[in-house]
């Protein structure tokens, strides 16, 4: 069984702060980190690989990201973790894209790892939130998608088998391989790397790409592929209508429980 | 008095610290400058001048030292103000703080670069403005309770998994002021005033010069928090470190700072017997030149985490340890950059396979993400122990944990471990250690399941603190000895040097009134008292 | 690059896009009389900037209108009709019903409602989404609904939409709507914006502006999809009121097919439903605890109070992340978003993303202890207070009172 992880460098911290003088965001820099999310995908890929080499099963997980140069050092990361292979698509040509050149992008990565019977997303990156990558991902691959997986039951004769999160609940899903699943980020626990791994990692080759050589089409990737544009971006602004509710606590207390009771509550 | 307060029940807290022992008092106050606090004694003298005194921080520590014994409560936690910054000839930065200031504050403020520096003069602000310019600077010592406060901190001499590397917290402070039970102040500058010959003589801002005869009293070669520093051509700063607050009240410490290192990685190592993880300290030891800490988790107590993480709740998340682990060492290795680091990893590799472990074993924290969890994983030792005993105490009140503190030099390591095991083993008691392996220094706690067992478990202590005493080794290596371990400070060094300890007390507090009850019981205080008066009044 | 494009002219070098953007994504260089703002690799395209900029010196590189051609024939606002398990449409569907309509009333189009029914049948929902602002309702009943496979879903949309060319389609940011309108966004290669806070018309281009939070949720994004078709977006349940009913209104009910080709291909199995999700999104009364509550303990507190004030309780994502709460009690953009009559909020600093969760409340009562906490911006009632002495303070309270009654 062959699986590909799609991960995603993000800020170390989303911790913004607002700097009050110049009205500006102050971003603590911080590390980059893989998308907690897409570490989930990646530990339940490695339990999946697990079983398999327990039942004498060849299998491979191959992680793959799109990203910055450093980003490689994450997926090396990944390899120490116990990833096999590692594929980094980067090119100042990719930056700017939004959701859709994303997914496009992606897809070259997963045709130039020779596909994969499981493509494993985050469900969605801590610093976009759009939840989409996954989704778009396998109408590209054009196979059936399982999405905000919380636990992988069973990959056998073909089918993968999964706890998902479904509008006001949770169900069981069934879906023929090739399929692509997007995990839950209390679906697993990213394991340790451990010191043997550490050092086979040292010695990987991380593959890095560009665009051409993934075989992207220019079009179709970065901001030139990407029909959302940001318009514009701004600070809500403080809004001081509000009514001060004042004294000590035993009276902010009172004053509350009147209010509740003119409300009707 | 303005500040000084009856020790009502709105202040019942104050009466016990984390060694969960109680005390009492009729006062206490919470002044915020050595001014306030100099007012304070001027008024107890001549109120209640015989009344004793208790130093207090954060009350974190596990001896009792800040337990009151009768008397007044100086509590120093509104002591908590960052005073100046000062660089010297070699660059490094030394931080003038009040005692008061909490060890997880002044670490978050030097991270985030952030230190309160309100009213600060122009040089200090100038040496803030090059440290923030420049690497990250940190202050070494690392209990693993942070909130600690520093003035308690130097008070206990404290140490912490990083001891290993840097020492306790002794040779990090630069400067000390201290007040003195008389009221009078001590200005100490490290190197401006050594003992020379056994006799070190110390000067009041009063202009009252003091003569100490130092007595002959050697420190053990290894971990110690248990007495005096005493040594012939020591530095007065450092009589005052680890005195358990029993000579002088620390009304302001200046520490040296260090750069902090760029890469630190932790690695948890697993061995099938304890034997083996000796092995591999012995051995990594000298070997690995950037460790910075060597913590050890036995078998016992790897049981107790398996235990609690079938239970569920928040310790389900601890990484679980390889089935057949019976013993954990966890190396820290820290370098300038992750390349040095690594090149230390391969080292610690060949010497783990050269103790028989597996590389594919041990685990290697990187990420902030991975040392947070590495961290929970081994703050969760200690946790779980005391959850346990909590839950036996339920139905048997009388018990308690018992956990010693003592470190032996270097050479000891085997031997001591033998005298431990043997120990447990001949009086069939439940155990789980812990700790700074790396100074031989390692936290045996008995779990008694009956007062039977926990007399036992007291005998066995007692046993052992004459023999690690023998070994050359320390009763007391880094809690101090408070109240609590009194009895361990004469198994350690005999009657007459505890009485020559207490001698050296009386002559900086001739009534001995401060820390009473630390170090020396009442008793052998009242008679060097009676001594000091007899002396004075021929 | 990002395709920030400084115009050298009009720029002065003054330096306030520098400290407008969060990213290092742009720098002013140059000799002294000659500084000009230049875009580095950093810039992510934010575009904090172009605002921030005093002479109109910064603009983003827009495509040619070349491949916008297509735009031109495009007509009708679109939503997606989410049906639950007894066949009626959900909240959501009928919020964005409404908002549909208003935003197609500005561009002079009409409202489609697309209502895919597995075997459970109509039962008046057709009327219901024409009351509710529907031009046409395209219905298609279809077994392979049933399954559950949004891709099922989105193939039937995708087909409609190649005949049709809409404008723009709206969905609910429900878990099912999250996974279809992907769907549906590639295979039709266009845009899509998810779990936008406001949708308007910009009036000179005619585009549909769709506002988020982004960029880690600490800056809220007008996001625009000018030349691809049809524009789309999710929006959270509770975002948008509920429309008024026109029961006069009339409308056309189309009965369409489904492709005999389209195949579900994952199949869903044994439901088990949590009501209580369910029943955060409709409650009346919600008290929403945030990091400042302090404990589990004090939750506890929250969770007595929401009971005595005859509500629920909710909390904020690091409380969900502590595992003090069930993910289904997270309120904000990436729980549930919530539009309750009286919300108190215990302790919550107010991070953008969750404020976004919490706007359609009606009356926000706010308690925190730090009065610049940017949930007083949002609330109708501030009280800076110890949240945990003022919660017991209240359910003191709200306890004598239930007594003197009973």
């Amino acid at each position: 069984m062959n699986i590909i992880v799609c991960v995603k460098a993000v800020p170390g911290s989303t911790e913004v702060k607002m700097d009050p003088a110049t009205n500006t965001i102050v971003r603590d820099g911080g590390a980059s980190v893989i998308n907690p999310f897409d570490a989930a995908a990646l530990e339940v890929a490695l339990r999946l690989k697990d079983d398999a080499v327990r039942q004498g099963l060849p299998c491979r997980v191959a992680v793959l990201s799109m990203g910055i140069p450093t980003t490689a050092e994450l997926l090396r990361d990944c390899i120490a973790r116990g990833a096999d292979d590692a594929l980094l698509l980067s090119d100042r040509d990719f930056a700017g894209a939004d959701t859709l050149a994303t997914t496009y992008a992606l897809a070259c990565g997963v045709r130039r790892l020779g596909g994969a019977d499981l493509v494993l997303c985050g469900k969605l990156a801590v610093d976009g939130d759009t939840a989409q990558i996954g989704p778009e991902l396998a109408g590209a691959l054009d196979a059936p998608c399982i999405a905000g997986v919380t636990e992988v039951l069973e990959v056998a004769s073909g089918r993968v088998c999964a706890r998902r999160e479904v509008d006001g609940g949770a169900a069981v899903a069934e879906a023929p391989l090739p399929a692509v699943l997007t995990v839950s980020k209390d679906a697993a626990q990213l394991r340790m790397a451990s010191i043997a791994g550490v050092m086979a990692a040292e010695g990987a080759r991380i593959e890095v790409l560009s665009a051409r050589q993934a075989g992207a089409d220019p079009a179709r990737i970065g901001r030139a592929g990407s029909p959302t544009q940001v318009v514009r971006s701004f600070v809500p602004k403080a809004d001081a209508s509000g009514i001060p509710i004042e004294g000590s606590v035993d009276e902010q207390a009172d004053a509350v429980a009147a209010l509740l009771k003119e409300m009707g509550i | 008095m303005q500040g000084v307060k009856p020790m009502t029940e709105e202040f019942a807290e104050y009466r016990r610290d984390e060694s969960r022992t109680c005390g009492a008092a009729d006062t206490i106050s919470f002044p915020v400058s050595e001014h306030e606090l100099r007012a304070q004694i001027g008024w107890l003298a001549d109120h209640a001048p015989s009344a004793s005194i208790t130093v207090q921080g954060a009350r974190t520590g596990l001896a009792a030292g800040a337990v009151p014994c009768g008397g007044h409560v100086f509590n120093l936690s509104r002591m908590n103000a960052y005073l100046g910054l000062r660089r010297d000839r070699d660059g490094g930065y030394h931080l003038r703080v009040q005692p008061g200031v909490v060890l997880s504050e002044l670490r978050r403020h030097l991270r985030s670069r952030s230190i309160p520096a309100v009213n600060w003069d122009p040089a200090s602000r100038a040496a803030l403005d090059a440290l923030y310019a420049g690497c990250e600077q940190f202050f070494p010592t690392d209990p693993t309770e942070t909130s600690a406060c520093l003035g308690g901190m130097a008070a206990c001499n404290a140490s912490g998994a990083r001891s290993y590397r840097y020492g306790p917290m002794r040779p990090h402070v630069s400067a000390l002021r201290v007040v003195l039970a008389t009221g009078e102040a001590l200005s100490l500058r490290r190197g401006a005033c050594r003992a020379n010959g056994g006799r070190l003589v110390l000067v009041t801002e009063q202009g009252r010069s003091i003569p100490l005869e130092l007595p002959a009293i050697p420190s053990p070669s290894c971990k110690n928090a248990a007495g005096y520093a005493i040594a012939d051509d020591m530095d007065a700063v450092d009589l005052f470190i680890g005195s358990d607050g029993t000579l002088g009240i620390i009304t302001e410490l200046e520490l040296e700072l260090r750069e902090a290192p760029q890469a630190v990685w932790g690695a948890c190592c697993f061995f099938a017997s304890e034997e083996s993880a000796l092995d591999f300290v012995i051995a990594a030891r000298p070997a690995l030149k950037r460790a910075l800490a060597f913590e050890y988790i036995d078998g016992e107590a790897l049981d107790v985490l398996r235990g609690v993480r079938t239970e569920g709740g928040s310790f389900s998340s601890l990484p679980n340890a390889p089935r057949a682990a019976r013993a954990c060492v966890y190396v820290e290795l820290a370098g300038a950059a992750a390349g040095e680091v690594l090149e230390e990893l391969k080292l610690l590799s060949e010497l783990l396979r050269a103790a028989g472990a597996r590389g594919e074993d041990a685990w290697v924290a990187r990420t902030d993400v991975d040392r947070e969890r590495l961290r929970l994983f081994r703050h969760a030792v200690p946790e779980c122990v005391n959850t346990l005993i909590d839950r036996r105490r339920r139905d048997m009140p009388s018990i308690a944990k018992l956990g010693s503190d003592m470190a032996v030099p270097s050479e000891c390591l085997r031997d001591v471990m033998k005298l431990y095991r043997d120990g447990i083993g001949k009086a069939g008691l439940q155990s789980a250690v812990w700790g700074h392996i790396g100074d031989n220094h390692l936290h045996v706690n008995i779990l008694p399941r009956d007062e039977r067992e926990y007399a036992r478990g007291k005998e066995l202590f007692a046993h052992w603190a004459h023999a690690v005493s023998a070994m050359g080794g320390s009763v007391s290596a880094e809690h101090g000895v408070g109240k609590i371990k009194r009895d361990y400070l004469l198994a350690m060094y005999g009657g007459e040097r505890v009485r020559a300890m207490a001698r050296l007390k009386a002559r900086l507090d001739p009534m001995c009134r401060l820390g009473r009850g630390n170090l020396f019981d009442e008793a052998l205080l009242d008679e060097v008292a009676a001594e000091m008066q007899g002396g004075e009044r021929p | 690059m990002s395709g920030l494009m400084v115009d050298a002219d009009r720029c002065i070098g003054c330096g306030r896009c520098v400290k407008a953007c969060g990213s290092g994504g742009i720098v002013v260089e140059g000799p002294r009389g000659a500084r000009r703002a230049h875009a580095t690799e950093s810039c992510i395209a934010c575009a904090a900037c172009v605002d921030a900029c005093p002479v109109g010196a910064l603009a983003f590189e827009r495509p040619s209108a070349a491949d916008s051609a297509g735009c031109a024939d495009a007509r009708d606002y679109w939503v997606f009709v989410q049906i639950d398990e007894h066949g009626s449409p959900l909240g959501v569907s009928l919020e964005l019903m409404g908002r549909a309509r208003s935003l197609a009333d500005v561009r002079g189009c009409r409202v489609v409602a697309l209502l895919p029914e597995g075997l459970a049948g109509d039962r008046g929902v057709s009327a219901r989404l024409i009351a509710a602002g529907a031009d046409e309702v395209v219905r298609c009943r279809d077994e392979r609904f049933s399954a559950c496979d949004a891709a099922v879903h989105a193939e039937w949309v995708c087909e409609l939409a190649r005949r049709r060319k809409p404008e723009a389609i709206l969905y609910g940011a429900t878990v099912f709507g999250r996974e279809l309108a992907p769907g549906v966004a590639v295979r039709l290669q266009t845009g899509l914006t998810a779990d936008c806070t406001s949708l308007d018309i910009d009036r000179k281009t005619g585009l549909l502006l769709q506002t988020r939070p982004a960029f880690g949720g600490n800056l809220m994004a007008t996001i625009a999809c000018p030349s691809y078709r049809p524009q789309m977006a999710t929006v959270r349940p509770g975002i948008f009121p509920m429309p008024r009913y026109d029961e006069a209104r009339a409308g056309e009910v189309v009965d369409v097919r489904l492709d005999a080709a389209v195949r579900p291909r994952v199949v869903l199995r044994g439901v088990e439903r949590t009501r209580e999700a369910d029943a955060l999104v409709d409650a009346e009364v919600l008290v929403v605890a945030g990091r400042g509550i302090g404990s589990k303990k004090n939750l506890a507190l929250a969770g007595e109070l929401a009971r005595a004030l005859g509500g629920k309780l909710g909390g904020t994502r690091p409380l969900v992340e502590a595992g003090w709460l069930e993910p289904w009690q997270q309120v904000g953009q990436t729980g549930v978003a919530v539009a309750p009559r009286v919300l108190l909020s215990l302790g919550v600093s107010g991070a953008i993303q969750h404020v976004s969760g919490i706007s359609a409340a009606q009356s926000i009562i706010a308690v925190n202890d730090d009065a610049r906490a940017p949930i007083f911006d949002v609330a109708r009632y501030r009280v800076v207070a110890d949240c945990v002495a003022f919660a017991s303070e209240l359910l003191e309270r709200l306890d004598s009172q239930r007594g003197d009654r009973g």
